[in-house]
């Protein structure tokens, strides 16, 4: 080449010896220490915005466990003096009273830990019931036209009018509502989770296993979910906005909770009857439910980026 | 410049000095491209060598701003044309180079192309946007490029979509696109990896061909040796981010100079003697995210002196056409590389005794397949994956199966394995016991202890979210092979040792691994039931041409010291030369040909085996270059009136032929 560079006018001879040949050392190079975990956290925590939300959803979740053990207010202390009713926001009511002279501000946080509660019971199931149930059916083909059929009866009634039915026929109650909620929200993740099986079941590393006789119940704790977990995470975090939703409109439609069950739904409904002549009633409940409706969204759906290896960069 | 512009014909168009790429990469710096340098001329090909992650895209990537966002050019020069390319900073710049002087051919046709439009279309598209071609100018220039490429009734293919296209068809749809616009150069990445040999030999065919007509310089990107030496004029070996030997494909083939070259080409398969290890080379490639220090190949290099892992090495002259950059060139050095060919002529010397071929006559008949077929559903249709194949194993021997992708090998290996369950039709004897359809518990057991299976991708083989103490363990726990904790890791150590893995690495996760690695701890997995028989299905088609041999001499040691039987499944005959005993040939889901190794080499009847043969690239140039490509047309034989038997056409050859068939091929033999 024309312009190969001038070699290095300091050599030393001795130094064109033959070297030891290190085995191991050149094994170890290769190597790289991606995690799928750390990587996924990371990617996840990267965002200012999901920081935020997280933050606040902690909050509100901490907020709402830690008030009603340290307060002295009792939220169901109706007022029989007109003159505490559908009181304006104050110093001793930081968000007013309602039409009975109940404390807003601690009817808000007894409503957000009790409609939580309910809907991470209802997470819990849909998910739960809805990956085992997933699993079976990605695992067996003879239930394929069943649960094809059983999954389009089901999701062809419109939600509407399952729950109103099923609410109506049964009394009002937080079981009712689990029930009513629960009976229908795990086929959805059924079969999200069978498609996501029936992808990962025939990759080589699940034959390699079923050549060396692994049964199938270890193929599935294995082999399966710990790469579906993260999936797993995410449905649950988008079942709760809905589940709280649901209960919320639930209310509105007039089959939700019993009126004395502080619920989230329970609390925007009596604020919305009053809603014309005492506005702020309102206010921090929905407040309350829109942070949580979109804080669970975001977050479901950023931690769902997340856990895809291409955006690990 | 100079007047014969270094032993080139032609002036100079692209010159890459000293290029470095840097990605950024969770957090860390990788730096995919340490300094390269190369030179492009007129209508020449130069190929670009190397294994997978030493930068050879990225490399040509950066000619024409393609880099992935988090990556740049952090130093060098890229002069197209007198013209620094580095300088450029918006797309629209880049648009006047891109496409239109540089156009590029990436290796999976589906990435390339739209599949919700027309084929015609995005050819269009192109020729309009580049030169403003009027739509209706445009649509008859496109039609006439398709054909140019070789595909008939333009007209129609015009309008379809590229899913009603074959692989090769796509290919073909892609060239297309890149030179519509009449690049001057055009780079080709991987251009036939993901193809059937026998089409691939048709693509390289093309590209020559439209080369010479329209001029162009080609840069082919490979890991192929095979192809190399069909198509390229110059060749530059790529390791770790540099161009470490440039030469003429003469030079590099049969004078290379460099260790890792040299390395290379003596580990390729193809060219190993049977019954010999075979030579390959240590390790695994370095990573880009540290600083190397030297000559990056050293530290794989056993005959390494010291300054090589102290100082990088500069360009050294070999010939005025040829440059490596090797301490051993330097003159210092001059005892050393007497040291190394006395030491190399001896090896030579004791190679020379031939071996022993396998005796079929007294062996015994391991596995026996009558009349195996396995058919699929598809769309509500049904087709016959596997039709009516039958062949014998006998213990000690390799079998190979070769066959190009969608003949139905794998699912053969699979059906032997017990993958499928119903549909799966016929005789499969295993040391005489019939084992298709319902058996008892204690026999499955017996049978997965004896017969194992290793798999081709080696990242897809293993569970990304287990340690390989649980992968390799697997087997142990499903029949409680072990008597306590203590016996079982014992036995992991044990395995990992005879597959050459440290003990250290059982406490990792599988992407800590090079592919190498990852594909030997799949075959300890397999290894530590104690199979006899083993079938290994494409174990080296995924891996990196310096881990081949690897993983082949692995192979071969397991089988002298384990006795081990082996199904072998490949797509390519050459590399299966080196290791099997015999050699089915699969089309179709029917094995056409069945014969040992030299007897098919020697002497192929059926037209798809002669195809086949005709069109495995081969690593040496001049054999590739007046090669004959023959080519297989399923319509030649007259099947409909009468079929096709399974004969022994002499005694250990079978083929698939009628009559009329057999009597032509029985002649051949004769005459």
């Amino acid at each position: 080449m024309e312009n190969a560079k001038t070699p290095n006018p300091i050599l030393d001879p001795l130094k064109f010896r033959a070297a030891v040949f290190d085995n191991i050392g050149s094994e170890d190079a290769g190597f790289s220490n991606y995690s799928y975990w750390r990587s996924t956290l990371r990617t996840f925590f990267r965002n200012k915005m999901v920081l935020l939300l997280v933050a606040l959803v902690l909050a509100l979740i901490v907020m709402s466990l830690v008030y009603p053990l340290v307060s002295d207010v009792d939220p169901n202390k109706v007022s029989l003096m007109p003159l505490e009713w559908n009181l304006r926001p104050s110093a001793e009511h930081w968000f007013g009273t309602d039409a009975l002279g109940r404390d807003i501000w601690t009817r808000a946080w007894y409503g957000v830990r009790n409609s939580f509660a309910l809907a991470f019971c209802i997470a819990l199931s849909d998910v739960g019931i809805g990956m085992i149930a997933g699993a079976l059916w990605g695992y067996n083909k003879k239930l394929d036209p069943f649960m094809i059929e059983l999954y389009n009866i089901m999701t062809n009634i419109p939600s509407t009018v399952y729950l109103v039915l099923l609410a109506y026929i049964m009394n009002t109650s937080y079981l009712t509502l689990f029930i009513s909620m629960a009976s229908r929200g795990w086929i959805v993740e059924a079969r999200f989770f069978r498609n996501r099986i029936l992808s990962l079941r025939d990759n080589e590393y699940n034959i390699a296993s079923k050549c060396l006789g692994t049964p199938v119940w270890r193929i599935a704790t294995r082999n399966i979910i710990p790469h579906i977990i993260s999936l797993i995470i995410m449905e649950a975090a988008l079942c709760i906005p809905y589940s709280i939703g649901s209960e919320v409109f639930m209310g509105f439609v007039g089959v939700g909770m019993p009126v004395e069950a502080i619920t989230l739904g329970n609390i925007v409904n009596q604020g919305r009857a009053s809603f014309t002549l005492h506005p702020y009633q309102m206010l921090l409940p929905t407040i309350i439910l829109c942070i949580i409706t979109v804080a669970f969204y975001v977050i479901g759906n950023k931690f769902a980026d997340a856990s895809d290896p291409r955006n690990h960069v | 410049m100079e007047h014969n512009h270094n032993g080139h014909a032609s002036p100079l168009i692209l010159s890459a000095r000293d290029v470095e790429v840097r990605f950024n990469l969770r957090g860390r710096t990788l730096t995919a491209v340490r300094g390269a340098s190369l030179d492009l001329y007129e209508g020449e090909t130069l190929a670009i060598v190397g294994e997978s992650g030493c930068g050879k895209s990225v490399f040509t990537k950066s000619f024409i701003g393609m880099l992935d966002k988090n990556g740049a050019v952090t130093g060098g020069k890229i002069l197209y044309r007198g013209e620094d390319l580095t300088a450029y900073k918006t797309e629209a710049e880049w648009l006047r180079v891109r496409g239109k002087k540089i156009a590029m051919v990436f290796q999976d046709p589906m990435t390339s192309l739209n599949p919700v439009r027309t084929i015609g279309e995005q050819i269009t598209e192109v020729i309009t946007w580049h030169f403003g071609t009027e739509h209706e100018e445009a649509k008859r220039e496109a039609i006439e490029i398709l054909k140019r490429v070789g595909i008939a009734d333009a007209q129609t293919r015009y309008k379809q979509y590229p899913n009603e296209f074959s692989g090769g068809m796509r290919q073909r749809v892609v060239i297309a696109t890149a030179i519509a616009c009449r690049p001057e150069i055009l780079i080709c990445d991987e251009p036939t990896t993901a193809l059937d040999v026998t089409v691939q030999a048709q693509i390289l065919r093309l590209i020559k061909d439209l080369q010479k007509e329209l001029k162009m310089t080609v840069v082919y990107i490979t890991h192929d040796l095979g192809v190399v030496a069909n198509v390229a004029d110059w060749v530059g070996v790529m390791y770790a981010g540099q161009i470490i030997e440039y030469g003429t494909v003469h030079e590099i083939f049969k004078e290379p100079v460099h260790p890792y070259t040299r390395a290379l080409l003596q580990s390729l398969p193809q060219l190993g003697v049977r019954g010999h290890a075979l030579y390959s080379i240590q390790g695994t490639p370095p990573s880009l995210f540290k600083e190397i220090r030297g000559d990056a190949f050293a530290p794989r290099n056993p005959d390494a002196m010291e300054i090589e892992f102290e100082q990088e090495p500069p360009q050294f002259e070999v010939s005025p056409t040829h440059w490596a950059k090797t301490w051993l060139l330097h003159p210092y050095a001059q005892d050393h590389r007497r040291a190394l060919e006395e030491a190399e002529a001896q090896r030579r010397a004791e190679r020379a005794e031939p071996t022993q071929p396998f005796v079929y006559e007294t062996a015994e008949k391991l596995l026996e397949v009558k009349g195996l077929t396995v058919k699929f559903k598809l769309g509500g249709r049904e087709f016959r994956a596997v039709n009516d194949v039958s062949f014998d194993i006998y213990k000690g021997e390799t079998l190979s199966l070769v066959g190009e992708s969608g003949s139905g090998k794998t699912t053969i290996g699979r059906a032997v394995m017990r993958v499928y369950n119903s549909n799966v039709s016929g005789e499969i004897l295993y040391q005489g016991q019939p084992i298709v359809g319902k058996i008892s518990k204690d026999k499955m057991k017996a049978l997965r202890m004896e017969m194992q299976m290793i798999f081709q991708d080696p990242m897809a083989s293993l569970n990304e979210r287990a340690k390989v103490d649980y992968i390799i363990s697997e087997g142990l726990y499903n029949y409680h092979l072990f008597e306590n904790e203590a016996d079982r890791l014992r036995k992991v150590e044990e395995i990992m040792q005879e597959v050459g893995l440290s003990k250290d690495f059982s406490s990792r996760f599988p992407h800590e691994f090079s592919g190498g690695q990852r594909q030997r701890i799949g075959i300890a997995r397999s290894l530590v039931m104690n199979p006899n028989f083993i079938v290994a299905d494409e174990p080296i088609s995924a891996l990196d041409v310096s881990i081949r041999a690897q993983v082949i001499n692995l192979l071969n040691k397991l089988k002298r010291e384990r006795g081990l039987t082996y199904l072998f499944i490949a797509h390519d005959l050459s590399v299966v030369r080196f290791i099997s005993d015999r050699i089915a040939v699969i089309n179709k889901g029917r094995i056409v040909e069945l014969a040992t190794c030299d007897e098919l080499f020697d002497r192929p009847l059926h037209p798809y085996t002669r195809a086949l043969l005709s069109a495995v690239p081969y690593p040496d140039p001049d054999r590739e270059r007046d090669k004959e490509l023959l080519v297989y047309d399923p319509a030649m034989h007259n099947y409909r009136d009468n079929p096709p038997q399974w004969t022994e056409i002499v005694p250990g050859h079978f083929i698939l032929a009628n009559q009329e068939e057999l009597d032509i091929y029985r002649k051949e033999l004769e005459g």
